[in-house]
């Protein structure tokens, strides 16, 4: 099994490198995601200020700085895109090209994400992370986060991540039955950013919505390992989200695989 | 050992109308287009031959090669390489395979060619020292160092070509399969891909099947062919029995004195033959008289006293029928009733 996963370190080692050296359309990319951050963050101190109730949705004024700053860190590090990948690869063959090879496409294209995904946590996830905790001590006056707390936001970052490609690997798949894959990745992205709860912290919805929300996928993405970071959640409560957590990725997995099974029979292997 | 066992392939599309209005009925309708792209193809390959797949555009052969590697699962029937079953272990199959599609890359289109070799040698699992080896022997025969540290992207298709089968080649497959290896390339590159098949194929015993439109590939490389038309076989067997049973045509080119003499000559007809079995034609210019016939019918001799009696000839040529001609002639007409 080992050997197995180490065929695919070349795909995550190549992407780390090619994220390197396109620097430039990173940059642009980090300066309008933080400058989105930003605006979140003068709105909702507005909003914290002219209701005059300290809390909103469940979050406190300092709490509701600290979820925006790590939405954007968790989101930035685990949200990676791979279903164009897949059309790209579709649509150029590549698709025939990996069938080829004794190798798993699927698992060569979540390797690729993790690379991009550790460079995404060491530029700028990190220095914003250490930089929101250093001005929630000085500044906020609160707690540093707990090694516990930390380590369960990582574990569930993990799963998140996994979530999140093996989510979009099934979306590109079905995308790529249908003929509109750009209508389909518009209405994505928007659809995605509220119920993952980029948007708005998904407490501050309905409790009959909330249910509907706990039934998918996307609450897993990134609203369940901030809240484990801002230790929103009791012991029993934690266990049960980091089990679907679990449980995402395992029907997600399936999933892709039934779907990668179907798409396989009935390849177009386009010309030649 | 390559066996196929009555191979289909059935493609099946949606039946499509034309325009916009088309457009939206085929929405609704639920016709479909089959395309019988493979039609029941069965042969068998040994070990370490060379083996030539061919046939006209749209015959099938890339069809059949997808089939033989896993790309395609086949309709009805089997392939077994090696035992294994492609549709069925593809990655088990991948392993010991081999592939060259001429129109396509199988390398990481943005990664410098040199990633694409470390990665392929994590993925087919090459230890160090046949890696070393194998490189050696790759950069010799494919020179590949000009170009191993460009991104895939920026070669030339001859480079890429070359690029691919030092590729396929790299951990050294038991089968290697090639689809249209020296399509678009120059002469020399032609030849240099062609003597890099030749020396693996001796080297290592790599069976080989090739399809190809070039005619120079087939005889520079294979021993033995297999057509196929429309889908379905239509010839297998050694290249020479194929130019020894279709290569009926022989041609003379005869330059005559005086072209009036020529006037009135009915060669077919003087000689007991069918106007099919004996052609003639006359290039005014260089008062060149072309006859082509068939050989078992006619013998050279006869021909050309039949048109000595006529007028004075200055010079002949003798021209067997090339084997471009012989494949031309069977995709235009099938094999009619000599079918294997
Ligand atoms: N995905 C597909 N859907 C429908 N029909 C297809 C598909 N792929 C191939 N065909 C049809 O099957 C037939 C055989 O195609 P194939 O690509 O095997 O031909 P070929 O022998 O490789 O031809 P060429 O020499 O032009 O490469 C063609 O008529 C083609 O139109
Ligand atoms: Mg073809």
């Amino acid at each position: 099994m080992k050997k197995k996963l180490r065929i695919y370190f070349p795909f995550a080692s190549n992407e780390l490198k090619r994220q390197m050296a396109y620097k430039g359309a990173f940059y642009l990319f980090i300066f309008i995601s933080l400058f989105s951050s930003f605006i979140q963050y003068f709105l909702w101190m507005a909003i914290y200020g002219s209701s005059g109730d300290g809390i909103l949705g469940n979050l406190t004024r300092n709490e509701m700085i600290v979820y925006v700053f790590m939405v954007y860190v968790t989101s930035s590090m685990v949200m990676i895109t791979i279903s164009d990948w897949v059309s790209t690869d579709v649509v150029e063959g590549m698709i025939a090209m990996n069938l080829i090879k004794p190798m798993d496409y699927r698992i060569s294209l979540i390797s690729r994400a993790l690379g991009q995904a550790i460079y995404r946590f060491l530029v700028p996830g990190v220095f914003i992370w250490i930089g929101l905790e250093i001005y929630k001590v000085k500044v906020l006056g609160m707690q540093v986060t707990g090694i516990v707390n930390i380590l369960l936001y990582l574990l569930s970052c993990i799963m998140s991540f996994l979530i999140c490609v093996l989510f979009d690997f099934c979306f590109g798949m079905v995308a790529f039955f249908t003929t509109y894959i750009f209508g389909m990745l518009m209405a994505k992205e928007a659809l995605i950013s509220f119920l993952t709860g980029q948007l708005i912290p998904l407490s501050f919805f309905p409790g009959a919505v909330q249910k509907v929300f706990d039934f998918l996928p996307f609450s897993s993405m990134v609203y369940t390992p901030v809240m484990i970071y801002l230790g929103k959640y009791n012991q029993s409560q934690l266990g049960f989200v980091l089990a679907r957590q679990a449980a995402w990725v395992v029907i997600l997995y399936v999933l892709g695989s039934i779907i990668w099974k179907q798409v396989t029979k009935r390849l177009v292997v386009l010309g030649g | 050992m390559i066996e196929v066992k009555h191979v289909s392939k059935e493609f099946v599309s949606p039946k499509k109308y034309p325009g916009l209005k088309g457009a939206v009925k085929g929405l609704f309708s639920n016709e479909k287009v089959v395309k019988k792209a493979v039609d029941d193809i069965s042969f068998s390959i040994a070990d370490g031959e060379i083996v030539g797949y061919i046939g006209s555009n749209g015959a099938g052969k890339s069809t059949t090669i997808k089939m033989m590697t896993g790309i395609l699962k086949p309709t009805q029937g089997q392939c077994l390489i090696n035992g294994i079953d492609p549709s069925r272990a593809r990655k088990d199959n991948a392993q010991n395979i081999g592939v060259v599609f001429g129109q396509r890359t199988q390398l990481w289109w943005d990664l410098p060619l040199s990633e694409s070799f470390t990665i392929l040698k994590e993925v087919y699992n090459v230890s160090d020292e046949e890696y070393e080896e194998r490189m050696k022997f790759l950069n010799e025969v494919l020179g590949l160092p000009e170009f191993f540290s460009s991104p895939v992207r920026t070669l030339s298709l001859g480079q890429r070509m070359r690029a691919d089968l030092g590729a396929a080649l790299l951990h050294n497959p038991k089968v290697l399969y090639l689809d249209e290896p020296t399509i678009g390339l120059d002469l020399v590159v032609k030849d240099n891909i062609r003597k890099a098949i030749k020396i693996i194929n001796e080297k290592y015993q790599t069976t080989v099947i090739l399809t190809t439109h070039d005619i120079g590939d087939i005889e520079e490389l294979c021993s033995r062919i297999i057509i196929i038309d429309e889908g379905k076989k239509i010839y297998d067997g050694s290249l020479e029995e194929l130019k020894d049973t279709y290569g009926t045509r022989r041609k003379v080119s005869m330059e005559v004195k005086k072209q009036e003499k020529l006037k009135g000559l009915n060669l077919a007809e003087k000689l007991g033959a069918s106007h099919e079995e004996c052609r003639m034609e006359f290039d005014e210019e260089n008062k060149i008289l072309s006859v082509t016939f068939d050989k078992h019918k006619l013998q050279v001799p006869q021909v050309m006293n039949a048109v000595m009696e006529v007028t004075e000839v200055k010079d002949i040529q003798i021209q067997e029928t090339e084997l471009a001609e012989i494949v031309k002639e069977i995709y235009n007409h099938g094999i009619d009733g000599k079918a294997v």
